[in-house]
């Protein structure tokens, strides 16, 4: 689907909304397209190619109660599939109970078209990757990766693709904003030891700019590192001690938080952090930024799922909490300006979300650390999803390494870790220099004090 | 397949036929099989789902989906091609073909295939859109009265959200041999939870149950009723919930939903892909003691409208029940075409994927343990000093090392064999191959759980059910706060 189809299409759902009944509309285009391959023991063992697009549209009506709408998605962009959609969400709308607070789409803040022309630009589409690259890298990311050591006996394979998002939208206001994205990635999976003292880890790189992607060698020799240090783990006694979680594992500790300051979740009253507007609950060191608009970011956007201008935001500012993050709809009920956090898939109301999280990072290295610490956790693996989002409850499976005077004394696995988010917040002791990007969020080694560990005794 | 009273224009895709004509798919077939190939397949897929949803006492959210595409698939050996596209038309569909084969450099088959009907084994569900029976201003109405019910329980309710979905998707697969199979699969939903609040602390509670049946069985009976009164009971019993213990101690499971213990400890290491490659902690023990004796573990997959069931696997094998575990020896894992002709066994109706669009991997369906012969009361009078857990969220396992989790919603603390107070949710921690060795009773009360089950593997979720008896296991590591 070329760009002037996709703006057309999403253009044209917005207009035939309107003209059967719709008083405001907004619609989405979507083409994503992709390749990757799967290589295991030095084999190709799949290809895949993906090529798929969709076509979504919100559509308010006017009852005796006030606005209501409905939203639907398909996959038919022909003209009888556009007549069928529109007919279908204006129907479902006028059934659908009216909101007193409903927020239509037009009048968002919307980014000029020098604006739109501005981040075209400084956002190419990167094409430089093709398949037989992606299994170039990958063939030699598990060599690495196998060879590394006799310990590594056996892989769950090497996966290399790229791919590309397109995405058009268009309310009843007139505004019709595109952006592309595109990334790549590598990624290798190994296991170290065999019968029943197996351990499998892997490693990965996922980038916009191929320049930046790890090479396929530090790629497979992390996986391998990491695999063989966990041999021979073994539960330990339950115990309360802190726990250092590396940035791999510190990115769910800031998805927790971005969780309960949503500002829908606020409304709801399913947030333990529902009070805690401009209130301190992080350490004063703590700072907490998004910024849509980042090099090594791949969640950048010009505009969110409104079609709101996207511009960087303080969410921690020495540890003070400055507000929910908001969509507009949020934002009227809770009486402040939208921070412009909306996301919109296909179907379905906004809801909310971030671009790129980046925590400041402090100025010690994790070593020292552990050094200041002592004693202590440093958790490498997290399994489940035991937190409990309305009261702050937090019990997770663990594996890491125990830490006994200042350094890393064995690989522990079969434990549990627990806390309570609002206590663990307040509790963090350390943050780590080592700042590190996993995809759209950036983060360094976070210690946190008095958790309670239950292991074997 | 519109029935009188509904408005067309809500459901503008539920047609069944093939829809794009045998010719093309047999071009697409031709061009896509290479000579020597192993396995290929066509799989169409059309879906609608339809979902209304309410909060602050309203059924504000309305909103519904269609999706079409073809996924081509071609096998040889260890290696698979695999493409697909949502344009059903040429020249999208040819080169969508040419993509799957690009694995392999030799010649075509000498000889073309012919497209003929075949039919699945099984009929095990309805073969017609279970939204058409119950129109949305019903649906709206139920969740309405849903609502008020849940207010009418308990002052403390502050905040109901429910919601009802209703999906229905065709598949067309057209095999390699040119036999063309169709299955037209239903699923609904629905879904209550509470928050409550009392002096300032806040605690929340859901239930939901589902299937592969018509709306009307979920809707127009007492279920939905029952579900709401569960989702305020566990909410207030959360509020009185103590800390919970950390550290080893014997569990008692209770019957139904805890079987997601087996769909992690047990069912994801079974799996094919993962024992033709070595990377489970099951990997060759097949013949050896895994379990206690009196543990009989099966997945069903052919069980009348359950959840997790299918009339043929996505491959076109009929589903059927696989013992995987039988009086405590390993005996069956659960295998696609492509790893069961690996590994030299026959395929089990175990290769799902969670759309045209993803690749087939071997999966659960039903999986659940038999029952026994101990009376439920008695198991949990066993206990000295235990945790009786009767409910779960999720749970996840490492299928390498064997460790897995499960997290309790509903727990109590049980002393001297009487259930004493209520827990917060805590995570359990175990070793897969051991800690079916440690179960020391087994309950008369095999249940199978409400149909709420959604299993997650390689980025992909497909509908499952659990199931079990109530079960004591004598020691396991319970992740609370007090120590």
């Amino acid at each position: 689907m070329s760009q002037n189809d996709m703006n057309r299409i999403a253009i044209r759902l917005v207009e035939q909304a309107r003209k059967s009944g719709a008083i405001d509309a907004d619609a989405l285009a979507v083409n994503d397209i992709g390749e990757s391959i799967s290589i295991r023991n030095g084999q190709v063992e799949s290809v895949e190619r993906e090529d798929s697009q969709g076509i979504g549209l919100r559509a308010f009506v006017e009852t005796d109660e006030g606005l209501a709408f409905a939203s639907a998605s398909s996959s038919d962009l022909s003209d009888n599939g556009i007549k069928a959609l529109t007919e279908q969400v204006i129907a479902m709308a006028k059934i659908s109970a009216a909101d007193p607070n409903a927020m239509p789409p037009s009048g968002a803040e919307h980014p000029s078209d020098s604006e739109l022309a501005e981040w075209k630009n400084s956002h190419p589409l990167n094409e430089s990757w093709t398949l037989e690259a992606a299994r170039e890298a990958a063939l030699a990311c598990e060599e690495e990766a196998l060879e590394y050591s006799d310990q590594i006996q056996n892989s769950e394979g090497s996966d290399a693709g790229f791919g590309s998002t397109h995405v058009v939208y268009a309310s009843a206001d007139g505004f019709c904003g595109q952006y592309q994205k595109s990334s790549l990635g590598l990624s290798v999976s190994v296991i170290a030891g065999s019968g029943g003292n197996m351990q499998r880890d892997y490693a990965y790189s996922r980038v916009r700019d191929p320049e930046k992607l790890k090479s396929p060698e530090l790629i497979g020799r992390e996986a391998a590192e990491r695999a063989i240090n966990r041999l021979g783990s073994k539960s330990i006694d339950t115990r309360q001690t802190t726990v250092i979680f590396e940035p791999r594992m510190a990115t769910s500790i800031l998805g927790h938080l971005i969780g309960a300051i949503n500002g829908r979740s606020v409304l709801q009253q399913r947030s333990f952090l529902a009070d805690a507007d401009d209130k301190l609950i992080f350490p004063d060191f703590f700072q907490l930024a998004d910024d849509p608009n980042h090099p090594d970011g791949l969640g950048n956007r010009l505009f969110d799922g409104e079609g709101s201008r996207c511009k960087p935001h303080t969410i921690i500012e020495s540890g003070r909490l400055t507000g929910f993050l908001t969509d507009r709809y949020a934002a009227a009920r809770l009486h402040c300006k939208p921070t412009g956090h909306a996301r919109r898939g296909l179907t379905g109301d906004t809801s909310i979300g971030t671009s790129n999280l980046i925590l400041q990072p402090g100025e010690v290295t994790p070593e020292a650390i552990l050094h200041e610490i002592g004693d202590g956790l440093l958790v490498t693996e997290m399994m489940g999803s035991g937190v409990n989002g309305v009261t702050g409850d937090y019990s997770r499976g663990a594996a890491g390494f125990l830490i006994e005077n200042g350094k890393i004394s064995h690989p522990v696995n079969e434990i549990t870790i627990a806390g309570n988010l609002k206590e663990m917040f307040a509790n963090i002791s350390h943050l780590g220099s080592d700042l590190t990007w996993f995809g759209s969020t950036a983060v360094p080694s976070i210690a946190i004090s008095d958790m309670t560990i239950a292991g074997q005794s | 397949m519109t029935l009188a009273g509904t408005d067309e224009r809500l459901h503008p895709m539920t047609q069944t036929d093939l829809p794009v004509a045998q010719e093309t798919l047999s071009q697409m077939m031709d061009s896509m099989v290479p000579a020597g190939a192993d396995d290929a397949d066509l799989y169409l897929e059309q879906g609608t789902s339809e979902s209304l949803a309410l909060e602050e006492g309203r059924v504000k959210h309305v909103s519904a989906t269609a999706h079409q595409g073809i996924g081509a698939r071609v096998i040889k050996g260890e290696v698979s091609g695999h493409a697909y596209t949502d344009r059903l038309e040429s020249p999208a569909l040819m080169d969508c073909a040419r993509a799957a084969r690009a694995i392999a450099e030799s010649g075509n088959r000498d000889h073309s295939v012919s497209i003929h009907s075949d039919q699945p084994q099984h009929q095990l569900y309805q073969s017609a859109n279970p939204a058409l029976t119950v129109s949305m201003p019903e649906r709206k109405a139920l969740l309405e009265k849903l609502d008020r019910l849940a207010r009418s329980i308990d002052p403390r309710v502050k905040q109901v959200f429910a919601n009802v979905s209703a999906s229905f998707s065709s598949i067309h697969l057209i095999r390699m041999d040119g036999s063309h199979l169709h299955d037209a699969r239903p699923l609904v939903r629905l879904n209550i939870s509470v928050v409550v609040e009392q002096n300032n602390k806040r605690e929340t509670g859901s239930a939901g149950g589902g299937g592969r049946f018509d709306l009307t069985h979920l809707l127009q009976g007492d279920e939905a009723v029952r579900l709401t009164h569960e989702a305020v009971r566990l909410a207030l019993l959360n509020l009185d919930a103590i800390a919970a213990p950390a550290g080893p101690m014997p569990v008692v499971l209770g019957p139904g939903w805890p079987g997601v213990l087996l769909h992690e400890a047990i069912g994801h290491g079974l799996e094919g892909d993962f024992n033709r490659k070595g990377s489970s902690a099951f990997s060759g023990r097949m013949g050896e003691r895994v379990a206690a004796p009196g543990v009989t573990v099966v997945d069903d997959g052919s069980i009348l409208e359950r959840r997790g069931s299918l009339n043929m696997d996505d491959e076109g094998t009929p589903t059927r029940c696989t013992t995987l575990i039988e009086d405590g020896i390993l005996t069956g894992y659960m295998q696609d075409r492509q790893n069961a002709r690996l590994m030299g066994v026959e395929p089990t109706g175990n290769g799902r994927r969670e759309s045209y669009a993803h690749p087939v991997l071997p999966r659960m369906t039903n999986t659940f343990m038999l029952a026994g012969n101990d009376d439920p009361k008695e198991i949990i009078k066993s206990l000295d000093r235990g945790l009786y857990a009767v409910n779960f969220g999720g749970g996840q396992v490492d299928i390498t090392s064997g460790k897995f989790v499960f997290t309790t919603s509903e727990a109590y603390l049980v002393e001297n064999g009487e259930i004493k107070a209520p827990v917060k949710g805590a995570t359990l921690i175990g070793n897969g191959p051991d800690v079916m060795t440690r179960v020391s009773m087994i309950g008369n009360d095999l249940k199978l759980d409400p149909g709420v089950g959604t299993c997650g593997k390689a980025g992909q979720s497909v509908p499952v059910g659990v199931g079990q008896p109530t079960l004591r296991i004598d020691e396991m590591v319970v992740g609370g706060t007090e120590a």
